[in-house]
């Protein structure tokens, strides 16, 4: 079993991104501490046998619009650059999108590899002053997830990540 | 009598519920997101309408949750005022903490996720969802604002239009104490008032069916269902035998009516 | 640019390495007016200019030729960009129909999304209140050797149609999907959109008269311009095929209905401040071509000349000007004003409305000035990059293409009758294009403004009461049909008109006028030109034919429209499918019907002979994978006698429930009032006086003839026979409804089709679902 994870970002400008950050500074009070915040969306998907590169690939055609957006493939760890807190957002109920895409890859396309699929949103905060950590774990708490149904992870340069929709 | 209908970018059924408003006989007007917050105080009531409030970034409802004007909505909510909450405007509330509002500390309590449609223990559908559906009145009659006037199991016909509906809490306790508060106002049902807990009757998923709820207080309702589309008997679906009939109204008009005898109650 | 001195082969390989499409003959041409090398920033506004997009270059002459504009009740016929039709004295509706078709096949989601964003644009830049929505759409065939791509592009079209629809908070009124094997790589996207205004409050898509002695301000509002959707319309304007859709992929633009929601709100506030102070402006959206198409019209229509300064377009990043003149940015307008409102202007988007904090860049900026010489005069960082005369730009081009029939080899098949009827019949209910569309508009927001009185699913057209305090309704129907023109474009333009009318008529609504959106191949080819030009021709010969209710010789107005070629690949073109969408208006909208059987006992009542009219028909495709030859023909005076005929029964309130006779025939007619919901009651119909003397009953069941079902109300059947009679037509009793949930159909004293209601019901509703799943 591999992961292939993607990391799918926007090329044209992040309507969502500006909205967050917007909130965060003038509704928030993070003026002073916030400098920007982008967004990707990140999928993970767990496949049993293949050629991790090409599957990403394929993958790739299916879940990433390129007239919109751009990715990088990663193979089992993931990395984020330096510069910002990676905030990953993910469903803790049901995933229906990620099931969705799930039975899209195996079933219309026809990659019977595929064993699982992850989705989330991961969010990039750019912080300025001490300590950037604490400051995304509130913005985390504060504004990007509802403790109801979502669940979140401040990710280290390198992480892992669980697979919630995952072959029976 | 004066009522503000709250307007956020991206609502869009400000207009209708203003008709709705005026039908009943008392006064509104529409109140844009950016105007001074304080000029809130001088109404008598509040509907947060229908929509996609800021394009539902981040998650239905969370961005309006966070304008000034929500503060001083909290406000007027805690001087008893009625608020009516419908479809994002119940979102919004979610997630001001406004409702279900049992910790009073603006804790969000519950989630308004996404739609799942379960029949014989099969997902038959996601995602957004249009149709006229059934909904009892799960409280006491004078329990809850918007659903001052009405007996409790009188069923509503009206139509939902959601993709995020569905009731999800991590609160181990919450729904005992709905259910025990009377705060659960509405459950989706069968035509005969069944609250099957399957698709088509339980249309989104909701835990318990529940498809509105209010406050302890009972002056803030919060329902996915648009009472101000089942409003005139013309709105109805054709085979609803009151859509010809004269002087027919659509049982929408209920919930309004009840928030007018509400105000004059309280008064 | 240089052209002038280079060789054919050299222009050619500059243009095409420069991304522009146009031929050299027409570079040739512009350097001959300029009388030098044309700027490559003028070389793309013409490109963008002459497309067949925005030119119609190659369907002019026809449609001047055949289509009826005119009427008593057009107020403003296809010259702008959407139609307006009076309702009563003080009321109008006002009509857009465009297509969407090519970007919808690259990226089904954003494609289809920002065919909706665009048409509401056209509607709403007129003054209106943008209150319905409809949308014909196409696919291949979705059990065919394309499938799964058949099935993302359904999928994401329908997807993106709901999330730009309901967030805008539009419903969706009307519609249909048709699936079909020469859609395969070429899905077509159509869409309408329908709104209300006063009749006295209409803004013009010009400038306004004095504007370019005043030197009005032309002002650019909404999303900041950025380089998306460059080229989206030269890229319509070409076939498709596999390979080219990766480079294709960006010409698509990114719609956002949420910045529209607000646009909307902020236009309101526009209108308002414009009425109050009693001034004219010019309002317009910014669709095909962009910047460059809007300005430009707007000037050179009011016989002025304009001056722009790139510079001062709010923009999303720094691009070339060729760029900023032509990108197609979704979410922007533009208006002409006197200077005196300037400010007051930029206070209601920039301030009242706060676009700036809505969509990051979105603001409202004065970008130029309307003046009397006659250039169109753009500016990029002090340098001119663009100084070509404006009438020229704007006049566009002509070709005179070639026709010549498509050959084909078409006869009646030689079949028998099958002998289990019940499972033809379940067959055909759960067929793709008869199943219930129920799958699809489920995600439709069909409700929201409140003004719903008929929606998707319970007739053959949506119906709308748009005023409170006014008891009018408006209806709206869509209809084309692929597969008669195949077969025979002409009567396919003919019977699209016919049967659109009929939709309207059966919920007792009078047709006012249609709009077209004619999507076919390339024009180049002379077999393609051909099924385009029979199709205008059938179209309009059906709409001179089946007159206004109320007038005598006076056709249906065609007010607005939109023509999409080069819908094909190199392994065929599209189907002809001129779709046709029709708004009929009532007086009391209380006095419309549904299709749903009402009450066990009414008498069902058919007019409208059976002829052996089976070719592409529902039931020799399905049934027995063959084309046929019959297309069922419009008889003009038959068609427009029943229509009336239908209308003034349900005025009358004679008429329980109706349904028009189309695709599946009088069997799937019949099936289909007993489905739809409630779907508690059954029904009982003798077939043998159905047809005429010797039809086989199979052609009886599923020929697709035109006409309609009637349930008559308890005790009006003699009154409804007199309005049938007064327009010299025959009726049928064919039957009655019935408590016992069966579709029962007899012959010559035999049970021909016998089902359980639940059955056939299971078959019907999930048809579509299978097919899209």
């Amino acid at each position: 079993m591999s992961r292939i994870n993607l990391r799918v970002w926007l090329i044209i400008p992040d309507a969502e991104a500006a909205t967050v950050k917007n909130t965060l500074i003038r509704r928030m009070g993070y003026g002073d501490t916030l400098a920007d915040v982008k967004k990707e969306r990140l999928f993970s998907i767990d496949v049993d046998s293949g050629n991790p590169q090409e599957l990403a690939k394929a993958f790739a055609k299916e879940l990433v619009n390129e007239n919109k957006e751009s990715y990088r493939a990663y193979f089992d760890g993931i990395k984020f650059e330096a510069g910002y807190v990676p905030v990953k957002v993910a469903l803790k109920i049901e995933d229906g999108e990620a099931i969705s895409i799930m039975y899209r890859l195996r079933n219309r396309l026809g990659f019977q590899n595929v064993r699982g699929v992850e989705k989330a949103t991961v969010w990039k905060l750019y912080l300025k002053g001490e300590n950037p950590e604490s400051a995304a774990k509130e913005i985390a708490e504060g504004l990007l997830i509802n403790p109801n149904k979502d669940s979140y992870e401040i990710l280290g340069k390198e992480s892992s990540v669980r697979v919630v929709a995952a072959m029976k | 009598m004066k009522i503000a209908v709250m307007q956020f970018p991206g609502t869009n059924c400000e207009y209708e519920c203003l008709v709705s408003v005026k039908e009943v006989g008392m006064d509104g007007e529409i109140f844009r997101w950016n105007r001074p917050a304080a000029e809130l105080s001088v109404f008598d009531g509040f509907i947060v309408p229908g929509g996609w409030s800021y394009a539902d970034r981040i998650r239905a409802g969370v961005i309006a949750s966070k304008e000034p004007v929500m503060d001083a909505l909290r406000e007027e909510a805690a001087k008893g005022k009625p608020i009516l909450g419908i479809c994002n405007g119940f979102q919004i509330l979610v997630e001001s903490g406004l409702l279900p509002g049992t910790t009073c500390n603006g804790k969000v309590e519950m989630a308004l996720a996404q739609n799942v449609m379960i029949s014989n223990k099969r997902i038959v559908r996601r995602g957004y969802y249009v149709d006229w559906v059934n909904i009892k009145h799960d409280a006491a009659p004078r329990r809850c604002s918007g659903s001052f006037n009405l007996s409790k199991g009188e069923l509503l016909q009206i139509p939902i239009a959601h993709g995020e509906g569905n009731l999800v809490t991590m609160e181990k306790s919450l729904i005992q104490n709905l259910n025990d508060e009377g705060q659960v106002v509405f459950r989706y049902c069968d035509s005969n008032g069944r609250t099957t807990p399957e698709f088509p009757v339980n249309v989104n998923g909701s835990t318990e069916n529940i498809a509105g709820i209010c406050n302890p207080e009972g002056n803030v309702l919060g329902m996915m269902p648009h009472p101000e589309r089942a409003f005139f008997a013309w709105q109805l679906p054709p085979h609803d035998l009151r859509k010809h009939q004269k002087d027919a109204v659509g049982t929408g008009r209920r919930i309004f009516e009840s928030m007018k005898r509400y105000i004059e109650v309280t008064a | 640019m240089k052209i002038i001195g280079l060789t054919d082969k050299e222009v050619e390989s500059s243009l095409r390495s420069a991304g522009i499409g146009m031929s050299v003959a027409e570079a040739r041409s512009i350097a001959k007016v300029l009388n030098r090398d044309p700027t490559l920033t003028e070389l793309f506004c013409y490109d963008a200019m002459w497309s067949e997009h925005c030119s119609y270059k190659s369907s002019r002459a026809t449609l001047k030729e055949f289509m009826p504009t005119e009427g008593p009740n057009v107020v403003l016929g296809p010259q702008e960009d959407a139609g307006v039709v009076a309702i009563d004295d003080k009321w109008c509706v006002v009509i857009s129909h465009e297509s969407h078709n090519h970007p919808s096949q690259v990226l089904p989601n954003e494609g289809a999304a920002t065919g909706i964003g665009g048409d509401v644009r056209d509607v709403n830049c007129m003054g209106a209140t943008v209150v319905a929505t409809a949308d014909p759409l196409r696919f291949g065939n979705p059990y065919g050797p394309q499938k799964n791509k058949v099935r993302w592009v359904a999928e994401g079209v329908v997807d993106g149609i709901w999330q730009y629809g309901n967030a805008l908070g539009v419903p969706n009124l009307a519609g249909d999907v048709v699936f079909d094997e020469s859609f395969d790589f070429n899905c077509l996207v159509n869409i309408v959109a329908l709104g209300i205004m006063k009749k006295d409050q209409i803004i013009h898509s010009r400038a306004p008269k004095g504007a370019g002695e005043k030197e009005y301000d032309v002002i650019l509002i909404g999303k900041p311009t950025d380089a998306s959707g460059l080229g989206g319309v030269t890229f319509a304007s070409e076939a498709l095929c596999e390979e080219d859709e990766a480079t294709n992929r960006g010409a698509v633009q990114i719609p956002d209905p949420f910045l529209k929601n607000v646009l909307f709100k902020a236009n309101d506030d526009l209108f308002r401040l414009v009425r109050q102070e009693g001034v004219e402006i010019g309002f317009k959206d910014l669709g095909g071509g962009g910047f460059t198409c809007a300005t430009s019209e707007m000037g050179s229509s009011a016989g002025y000349g304009m001056e722009i300064d790139l510079d001062m377009m709010h923009k999303a990043g720094d691009f070339p000007p060729e760029v900023l003149s032509i990108a197609e940015t979704q979410e922007r307008f533009l208006i002409i004003s006197p200077r005196k409102l300037r400010e007051r202007i930029l206070k209601i988007y920039n301030e009242d409305w706060d676009l700036p904090n809505v969509y990051e860049g979105a603001r409202a900026s004065v970008v130029g000035k309307i003046v009397t010489h006659d250039r169109f005069l753009a500016k990029h960082k002090g340098q001119i990059v663009c100084d070509v005369p404006i009438k020229h730009l704007t006049g566009g081009i002509r070709y005179q293409r070639e026709e010549k029939p498509r050959a084909m080899s078409l006869a009646e098949p030689v079949v028998d009758m099958p002998v289990d009827m019940n499972a033809v019949m379940l067959k055909i209910l759960g067929s793709p294009n008869i199943a219930s569309r129920e799958y699809i508009y489920r995600y439709y927001d069909t409700e929201v403004m409140g003004n719903t009185v008929i929606r998707p699913g319970e007739a053959d057209a949506g119906l709308i009461a748009p005023v409170r305090g006014e008891k009018f309704g408006v209806a709206l129907a869509v209809d084309s049909n692929p597969f008669y023109g195949r077969i025979n474009p002409y009567w396919g333009g003919a019977t699209s008109v016919a049967e659109c009318l009929r939709n309207v008529a059966a919920i007792g609504a009078t047709p006012a006028a249609i709009t077209d959106c004619l999507n076919f191949g390339n024009p180049e080819k002379p077999e393609a030109f051909w099924e385009f030009r029979e199709a205008v021709k059938g179209l309009s010969e059906a709409c001179k034919k089946l007159w206004l209710k109320g007038y005598v010789n006076q056709p249906i107005p065609i007010v607005s429209g939109n023509v999409s070629f080069y819908n094909e690949c190199p392994s065929g073109s599209v189907a002809p499918s001129p779709v046709v969408a029709c708004v009929g208006t009532m007086k009391d909208a209380d006095k419309a019907v549904t299709m749903e059987l009402k009450a066990a006992g009414d008498k069902l009542f058919l007019i409208g002979p059976r002829y052996d009219e089976l070719g592409g028909s529902e039931y020799y495709k399905t049934i027995f994978g063959v084309t046929g030859a019959n297309v069922p023909i419009v008889r003009f005076e038959l068609e427009r006698s029943m229509i009336y005929a239908v209308i003034d029964a349900i005025d009358q309130g004679l008429v329980a429930a109706c349904h028009d006779i189309s695709n599946g025939g009088l069997a799937a007619t019949l099936s289909e009032m007993a489905l739809t919901r409630p779907a508690e009651l059954g029904l009982d119909v003798d077939l043998s006086n159905a047809g005429g003397p010797g039809m086989r009953t199979d052609k009886i069941m599923f020929s697709e003839s035109s006409g309609f079902v009637i349930e008559a109300k308890a005790r009006s059947e003699a009154k409804l026979a007199e309005i049938i009679k007064i327009y010299g037509l025959e009726i049928m009793e064919i039957g009655s409804v019935t408590k016992a949930r069966r579709i029962l159909m007899r012959n010559n004293g035999s049970n021909v089709v016998d089902l359980d209601l639940d059955e056939a019901r299971k078959v019907w509703v999930e048809g579509l679902a299978e097919a899209m799943r």
